[in-house]
């Protein structure tokens, strides 16, 4: 193991060579950039064997050569930010519906300015994906190496997008550890190409199993249900609960390090009177904001959101059977619909028996600072809520 | 740490960073960036701590201010904000006594440019600083330094920026109280984080744009080219700068295809 001070587009082009990935097809745009710089640096020293760094003339063709390196049996790798990735949606529906198990960097950007929000990657919830959201730079390095070991399961067998805030975390540098190359290569084996299986007759069970029964990719027009491609798409989707806390065991038994559960990191949360909840970087803010909490005499928990996409249902319904109040803090805003955490966290616990609170806070949009003072505050509102007191409104703008 | 773009402050942060990683301490660097320009301000971020630095915001209250360029030395703003007692280390050729900054904080000074000149033939001054800035503060060794240097910088390159290193610490004076302890009501805001677009970002200047209407076709190609919409249009089909947004990069007098705009230097 040796370290390096990285910035984090470093620590995922890093993340890439351990994972030895063999096609990286990638289109510039801030604040991505540096890992396609990065990758083109470690094409050049010839230090990856059999690498392919393809300049693609957009995100449309990023991701449609990506895909097909994918497709081909190549383990493959392409990255984007905000308007880019909006560009790359179409192809992206099609990675997943030929359940190609591609991994992509999103590196926040907002789409009303050029500073980071989670509205370009919360804007492709329904391309089929499993969305992965990470804090620092480490997280970054073993994310994406983990990404490929979730995304290349046999009972997933999705792409995977890991996103992170661009300029507070793209741009930041801080001491990485890197793993030997050889212990990587005992986690994540070599990728092992399966065709894609479709139902040929309802009467088929097959279908499940990639290796029994091979088919093409892509749903076919055959006689098939039609249904039974989304039917399969969605059970893939839902396994990744099970699917992400296992990798994620294996990763802190080989590593030593641990992030939670990987779907859920929870931060001073026992003991806690309410929890709030907040997603990458400022979930490393909000975890300062927990310390001033508790030295306040507030019991205020924090739980970092890592997967948005399964949402952690089953470990939420646990956790609100404990706390008196949830603080969900959403870094993006549906006009009309308002946070999209939000409503997944209401959902999760509509049918619990022990009504608890929900209420929504709404910040850091188009990059605006969201300071520890802040999630100070967003704690202390959602305490008064546990407390029995009425929020000023159900979701609020931070 | 306040600098110009090209001073090298970006990667002095890096530098104190890996320094600090080196002696068992975790840290983060973070670089404010904005419209990137050769000589604009430009702010960058370290902490340094026992447990892996996990909170993200900016700095905005720090306890030691390091300034890189000698005449932002002279601006208030980079001694503003401080902890109670912080260090402001700056470039500047004077002694600390001759500062006017003010507040509850003590001053140190190197004059770093010159021994950049001195040992890299180029006003390049953060590894100058980063000398002082270890013997001053005492937040990490000189050999701390002098060996993240090398992974940034290999070879002859590395040598000549640790002649540069030992140099400031040899010379960087004590700390000294500021004398003045109210600060100046009228101050230059010397954030430019954001965009140029957003800021006022006049006093970047050293030539603008002066159109000769005599000649101008109108063909908009200088207003098409400025990365800054710092060009309007006016009634009689004519361009004039914005001069808040105009940061003086010279793009609408080289596109000019009749050669209507001329980069004036701006008098002081």
């Amino acid at each position: 193991m040796s370290y390096e001070v990285m910035v984090g587009n470093k620590a995922t082009a890093v993340g890439c060579k351990l994972a030895r990935v063999k096609v990286a097809a990638v289109f510039p745009i801030t604040p991505q950039t540096t890992i396609t710089e990065y990758l083109s640096e470690i094409h050049a020293s010839g230090d990856l064997p059999n690498f392919e760094f393809i300049n693609a003339e957009g995100e449309l063709s990023s991701q449609v050569i990506a895909q097909a390196a994918e497709a081909t049996g190549a383990r493959s790798f392409t990255c984007t930010s905000g308007p880019g990735l909006l560009y790359m949606h179409h192809p992206m529906q099609e990675t997943a519906s030929k359940r190609l198990p591609l991994v992509m960097a999103v590196v926040h950007r907002g789409v009303k300015s050029m500073q980071p929000d989670h509205s370009d990657l919360m804007s492709q919830q329904w391309q089929g994906w499993l969305h992965l959201y990470v804090e620092n730079a480490q997280e970054i390095l073993d994310t994406t190496i983990m990404a490929y070991k979730i995304a290349e399961d046999k009972r997933i067998r999705l792409p995977v997008a890991m996103g992170y805030d661009g300029y507070v975390l793209s741009y930041t540098a801080e001491p990485v550890e890197i793993p030997a190359q050889e212990d990587v290569d005992k986690f994540l084996p070599p990728y092992k190409p399966m065709p894609g299986i479709f139902p040929v007759s309802d009467k088929d069970d097959k279908w499940r199993d990639f290796e029994a029964n091979p088919k093409t990719f892509g749903a076919g027009w055959g006689e098939g249900d039609p249904m039974k491609p989304w039917q399969m798409h969605n059970e893939a989707a839902l396994n990744g609960e099970t699917v992400i806390k296992e990798v994620f065991a294996e990763w802190g038994k080989k590593f030593g390090r641990t992030y939670g559960n990987g779907m859920i990191e929870q931060y001073r949360v026992e003991g806690a009177d309410c929890v709030i909840t907040a997603m990458g970087t400022i979930a490393g803010t909000a975890m300062a904001a927990i310390d001033k909490l508790w030295a306040d005499g507030k019991k205020v928990g924090l739980v970092k959101i890592r997967s948005f996409l399964p949402f952690p249902r089953s470990d939420f319904q646990a956790i609100a059977k404990n706390v008196k109040a949830i603080g969900v803090f959403d870094r993006s805003c549906q006009p009309g619909m308002w946070g999209p955490v939000y409503h997944q966290m209401r959902s999760t616990l509509y049918d619990e028996a022990k009504k608890t609170p929900v209420i929504g806070f709404i910040g850091g949009l188009s990059g605006k600072e969201v300071r520890v003072a802040d999630m100070y505050k967003i704690g202390e509102k959602t305490l008064k809520v546990a407390q029995g007191g009425k929020p000023e409104a159900p979701i609020q703008w931070v | 740490m306040h600098g110009r773009g090209g001073q090298g402050a970006v990667t002095a942060s890096r530098i104190i960073a890996t320094a600090a990683y080196e002696e068992g301490k975790y840290s983060q660097a973070i670089p404010m960036y904005g419209t990137e320009r050769r000589g604009a301000p430009l702010t960058a971020y370290v902490r340094i701590d026992d447990v892996r630095v996990r909170e993200r915001e900016l700095v905005h209250t720090p306890g030691i201010s390091l300034c890189f360029d000698p005449l932002l030395s002279l601006q208030q703003a980079v001694a503003n904000d401080l902890l109670p007692n912080g260090q402001v280390l700056l470039n500047a050729p004077f002694a600390p006594d001759k500062s006017e900054l003010a507040g509850n904080i003590n001053i140190a000074t190197v004059d770093a440019t010159s021994i950049a000149l001195e040992t890299l033939g180029r006003p390049i001054t953060n590894t100058a600083m980063l000398g002082a800035f270890a013997k001053a503060t005492g937040v990490v060794k000189l050999e701390s330094i002098e060996k993240a240097i090398k992974k940034y910088f290999p070879g002859r390159l590395g040598d000549m920026n640790i002649a540069a290193v030992r140099k400031s610490y040899e010379k960087v004076s004590p700390w000294v109280p500021a004398k003045n302890k109210v600060a100046p009501k009228m101050q230059v805001d010397l954030n430019v984080g954001g965009y140029g677009t957003l800021k006022d970002v006049s006093s970047w200047r050293v030539f603008y744009p002066v159109v000769n209407e005599e000649k101008c076709i109108g063909c908009k190609t200088c207003w098409i080219f400025c990365p800054e919409a710092a060009l309007e249009w006016k009634a009689n089909n004519k361009p004039a700068m914005v001069d808040r947004a105009c940061k003086g990069c010279g793009v609408c007098a080289n596109e000019c295809p009749v050669k209507a705009i001329e980069m004036k230097r701006v008098e002081i």
